[in-house]
């Protein structure tokens, strides 16, 4: 196992899922994982055991919703896709983060 | 909406589950994938993948929590986990489903009759707005209304939108084989306006109908209807009944039984009729409507300020007259309300007895099962998770007691009508949403009172899993004695009521009533006002008299106004023509109208001078009375030091000769002896001062004694033939013997009684069941001990007396308690009770000293079991 991995925020899985699901239509919850590590130069890693409980509570929030399909390889996934409440999710949860990120950042700055 | 969701997830686990487990397959195979493509063996690549991914089996169980309701699933699985673990206990669970069942059961099922008879206004329009209207006058027992008065009230009123009256009588139809009678309710103008209810097929009554020029209109009831055929075209149809063309115009609705259920007619009055211009002669009983808003206070006073202008209108007739306004359904429900709500306390303390006796028993349950929740304990269980399933079987079992009990309601209140047929508006009792919302409210608390303690109390039984359960005797027995406590004590309180009740019921049966009822048959020949004099009355009824009571087999028969031995009060003031001193109390008496072989044929023995004679015989006029006797109460209390025969009174006759008979005060009629004293209003009142008028017809169909030698029913047939033979236009009605109807008039009496009975054994029972359960519980964690004792040569005696000495102190300090109890509850009885007081030493001793000999058996029974163990076996079972 790769020592130098980034875990994710506790908390940013929300944003990142739902930014990943913003610029691609639909994703199997893999789909997502190898996304998110791609994107980020592996930077960072969703930890797999989190994603599904994540992705559910989501759906159940109306955030996204998922169907049944095929990939490629003719495997069966299950497939998720932002819903308009998810959209709005989005903006709210990257307006909170960059609030945060800013407030880091004044903080470390400050000597 | 995500709860909507969840909640229908959680009623579709095995879908859900396929899905995760799907969805995290797909995910370990595309991970494989990728690891292979990286150049690792198949093996390999797939271990990597499940190591990167986690446990699936607590992946998928963090998924799952997120798809379903968790408090849903966890009541689902605790409800499952109750039926497994009930199931395996059938008897014990048999037993506390019955018992709630019953406890339930009863409770649903008198609630359903207080809901009926009580809490619900009456079934017309804005019904708790109708009143009755009675006129008061000191020294008569007269309630009843004159015509033209109760026509001033409604004309002069501000508080009313309406007042009317009615009468009801008799009249037959001989258009059948039989004559056939039937009860008829003259009705005064706006009689249906005021309680808000139109005819269902036809009309009501218009105001020209209320006159003598008009024939009789008439409404009949639905029953009456059917019976007739039924015919929709009845309206307008003309018939003679009676020697007089009536004419239908309506049928009521089948529901409307006012003024009596037994009414099949309603008439229209002829307001203007000679008769119906006195205002001396009242026969009417008022109803009212308030207007809205008004009280009852507010409309009596109204009503006593227009009385109060026509006393000096009217002072002859009206100086004294007061009117009293009741709530109509006072008057409908009448005495059954302390009855319904004495039945419905009891049967709510059986109820909390049951309730006690199951937590009792949950708890010793609860206790066998401390292994299994310090296991669960061990593996992580929460406190709030043990407690709930330990109050999910609590509610499992109050929910099926429930549902027993509900269907067992049901049944009931249907019992109630054959059962309690002279309770009032029995017929409206019906178990409907009210009653199960009712049912649902106390299920939720049965299964709290019962199940909150020992859910708590087990639940905090946080023990080392080593078993350790015989080693004290724990917090827990004190509460379980706790409970046993209650039972005992509220039991006691059931059976003091109980008992007292009996021994009133007792007491009853032992009083001597001063007459003979057996073997007097009761009927009742029909005959109305208006159509004869009174001197047509009085002789066709005493040749009925005189014809019957020639048939063989009949020893004598008589006529009274009013049934003896049952309640029925005619409270009526008199006055000595030859006059009293001023000092001397007025004289208020009991009267009876009644034939001069009234007395013959009751046994009521004449102590001094003679007894009446008919006052034809007598030397006067037929319709004239003459002759009077009075009991020996009446000449002591309001005669002494006097000699009594040879006397004459006045008046008591205003109130029991009506319409337009007997016009006038009749004459003082002499005073010709004096009969023994006979509890003429029923066997728990003592005898009142009572006056015998000796006249055939106190009313068109009096009560006819017919005194036979053998059983009375058996010449019913022959009396009644004979009545047809010498009355063929007649109906002979209401046959049974006299014992039965004094027996009728205490059947709610005795209903309450052997109720109450019935619940306070079935506590002494449950009682019975706790203390024996408790002890054999403690007894039975005391094994060893026990076991070890006996074997080191303990005496079997002592041993039992030491294992009983807790119950004995527990036992005996509650019902201690119970008996203050029962002093409270007894209280509220005092008005149902008779020869006895409600703090009657005897019966309330008595009732403790059973509860503590029960409990005493109950708890000796295990004790002494406990001694007759091996001891070596005992000790073994380590």
């Amino acid at each position: 196992m790769s020592t130098s991995r980034n875990d994710i925020l506790q908390g940013t899985l929300t944003l990142l899922v739902l930014k990943t699901l913003a610029s691609n239509k639909r994703m199997h919850g893999y789909a997502i994982t190898t996304h998110v590590q791609r994107v980020s130069a592996d930077l960072l890693r969703v930890e797999e055991g989190s994603l599904y409980p994540a992705l559910h509570r989501m759906e159940q929030q109306g955030w996204l919703r998922s169907e049944w399909g095929l990939t490629e390889k003719n495997r069966e996934a299950r497939f998720y896709s932002l819903t308009g409440l998810g959209r709005k999710q989005l903006a709210l949860e990257e307006e909170s983060w960059a609030r945060f990120t800013e407030g880091v950042g004044r903080v470390l700055r400050y000597v | 909406m995500p709860w909507l969701r969840r909640l229908l997830n959680t009623f579709r686990p095995g879908r859900v589950q396929r899905d995760i487990d799907r969805e995290i397959s797909f995910h370990l195979a595309e991970r494989a994938d990728q690891l292979r493509s990286e150049g690792i063996g198949p093996e390999e690549a797939n271990r990597r993948a499940r190591l990167q991914f986690g446990n699936p089996v607590v992946q998928r169980e963090r998924t799952w929590d997120v798809d379903i309701a968790r408090a849903v699933d966890a009541t689902m699985r605790n409800t499952r986990y109750a039926f497994r673990t009930l199931t395996r206990t059938p008897g014990f669970t048999v037993t506390v489903v019955l018992t709630l069942a019953l406890g339930i059961g009863a409770n649903t099922a008198v609630f359903s009759a207080i809901d009926t008879v009580l809490l619900r206004p009456l079934s017309f329009p804005d019904g708790d707005r109708l009143v009755e209207l009675t006129q008061v006058r000191e020294g008569s027992g007269e309630t009843r209304i004159a015509p033209v008065r109760l026509q001033d009230w409604n004309r002069l009123n501000v508080t009313f939108d309406g007042i009317a009256g009615h009468y009801v009588d008799d009249i037959v139809d001989t258009r059948g084989e039989l004559p056939e009678r039937f009860r008829r309710a003259f009705v005064t103008r706006g009689f249906f306006d005021v309680l808000k209810v139109t005819p269902a097929i036809g009309r009501g009554f218009v105001a020209s109908e209320h006159t003598v020029a008009q024939p009789i209109a008439n409404i009949i009831s639905d029953r009456r209807w059917r019976r007739l055929g039924a015919d929709p075209l009845i309206v307008g149809r003309a018939v003679k009944m009676q020697y007089a063309s009536i004419i239908t115009i309506g049928v009521m609705p089948a529901d409307f039984q006012f003024p009596a259920s037994d009414v099949d007619m309603w008439s229209a009055d002829d307001a203007d009729a000679p008769w119906a211009q006195s205002r001396a002669l009242t026969w009417l009983t008022g109803i009212g409507r308030l207007r809205q808003g008004v009280t009852l206070a507010q409309a009596e006073t109204d009503l006593n300020r227009v009385q109060t202008y026509l006393a000096s209108q009217y002072p002859d007739t009206d100086r004294d007259v007061r009117v009293r306004v009741t709530p109509l359904k006072d008057t409908v429900v009448g005495d059954s309300r302390a009855s319904l709500w004495l039945l419905f306390g009891s049967v709510s303390v059986l109820l909390l007895i049951a309730c006690t006796n199951i937590a009792a028993l949950l708890l010793s349950r609860a206790a066998n099962r401390e292994q299994e929740i310090s296991v669960r304990y061990s593996l992580g269980g929460s406190r709030r998770a043990v407690v709930a399933q330990l109050l999910t079987e609590a509610a499992v079992l109050a929910t099926s007691g429930a549902l027993v009990g509900f269907l067992l309601a049901v049944i009931a209140s249907r019992a109630f009508r054959s059962l309690a047929p002279e309770l009032p508006r029995v017929n409206e009792i019906t178990v409907d949403g009210r009653i199960l919302l009712y049912t649902i409210a106390s299920t939720v608390i049965v299964a709290l009172l019962c199940g909150l303690v020992p859910a708590l109390r087990g639940a905090r039984g946080v023990r080392p899993l080593r078993s350790s359960a015989h080693t004290s005797l724990s917090q827990r027995h004190l509460i379980q004695w706790l409970l046993v406590g209650v039972q005992v004590a509220l039991s006691v309180t059931l059976l003091a009521g109980a008992g007292l009740l009996l021994r009133s019921v007792e007491a009853l049966s032992r009083v001597d009533f001063g007459f003979d009822s057996s073997h007097v048959l009761t009927l009742h020949v029909s005959g109305t006002y208006g159509w004869e004099t009174t001197d047509m009355h009085v002789q066709r009824i005493n040749r009925v008299i005189d014809e019957v009571g020639a048939l063989p087999g009949v020893e004598s028969v008589a006529v009274t106004s009013t049934l003896p031995g049952v309640r029925d009060e005619q409270q009526l003031e008199f006055t000595l023509a030859e006059g009293r001193s001023d000092s001397a109390p007025r004289m208020f008496a009991e009267t009876r109208v009644v034939s001069p072989a009234y007395f013959q044929t009751l046994r009521i023995p004449l102590l001094t001078g003679e007894l009446c004679r008919r006052p034809a015989d007598a030397g006067g006029k037929t319709g004239v009375i003459t002759e009077t006797l009075v009991n020996r109460r009446f000449a002591d209390l309001y005669l002494p030091d006097r000699e009594v025969i040879g006397l004459h009174l006045s008046g008591g006759l205003d109130g029991l000769v009506k319409n337009g008979h007997l016009f006038g005060n009749p004459p003082p009629s002499r005073i010709v002896g004096i009969v023994g004293d006979a509890r003429e209003t029923g066997a728990d009142r003592a005898p009142a001062p009572t006056v015998y008028t000796c006249f055939s017809a106190p009313t068109p169909a009096p009560w006819h004694l017919v005194r036979t030698n053998g059983d009375p029913l058996a010449m019913a047939e022959t009396v009644r033939r004979k009545i047809h033979e010498l009355e063929p236009q007649r109906s002979v009605y209401d046959v049974a013997p006299l014992e039965g109807r004094m027996g009728d008039a205490y059947a709610q009496n005795r209903v309450r009684t052997w109720l109450l009975t019935l619940f306070a054994l079935t506590a002494l029972a449950l009682v019975c069941a706790g203390v024996y359960g408790t002890l054999s519980y403690a007894v039975g964690l005391r094994r060893r001990e026990v076991a070890l004792r006996l074997a080191l040569g303990a005496l079997r005696r002592s041993v039992v007396h030491q294992l009983t000495t807790t119950s004995i102190r527990i036992v005996g300090t509650a019902s201690a308690i119970g008996l203050v109890l029962a002093l409270v509850f007894t209280q509220s009885l005092s008005t149902m009770l008779y020869g006895v007081t409600p703090t009657d030493p005897a019966t309330l001793g008595g009732v403790m000293l059973l509860v503590v000999a029960v409990a005493l058996i109950a708890a000796f029974i295990p004790a002494a079991r406990a001694t007759f163990v091996q001891p070596m076996r005992a000790l073994r079972e380590e």
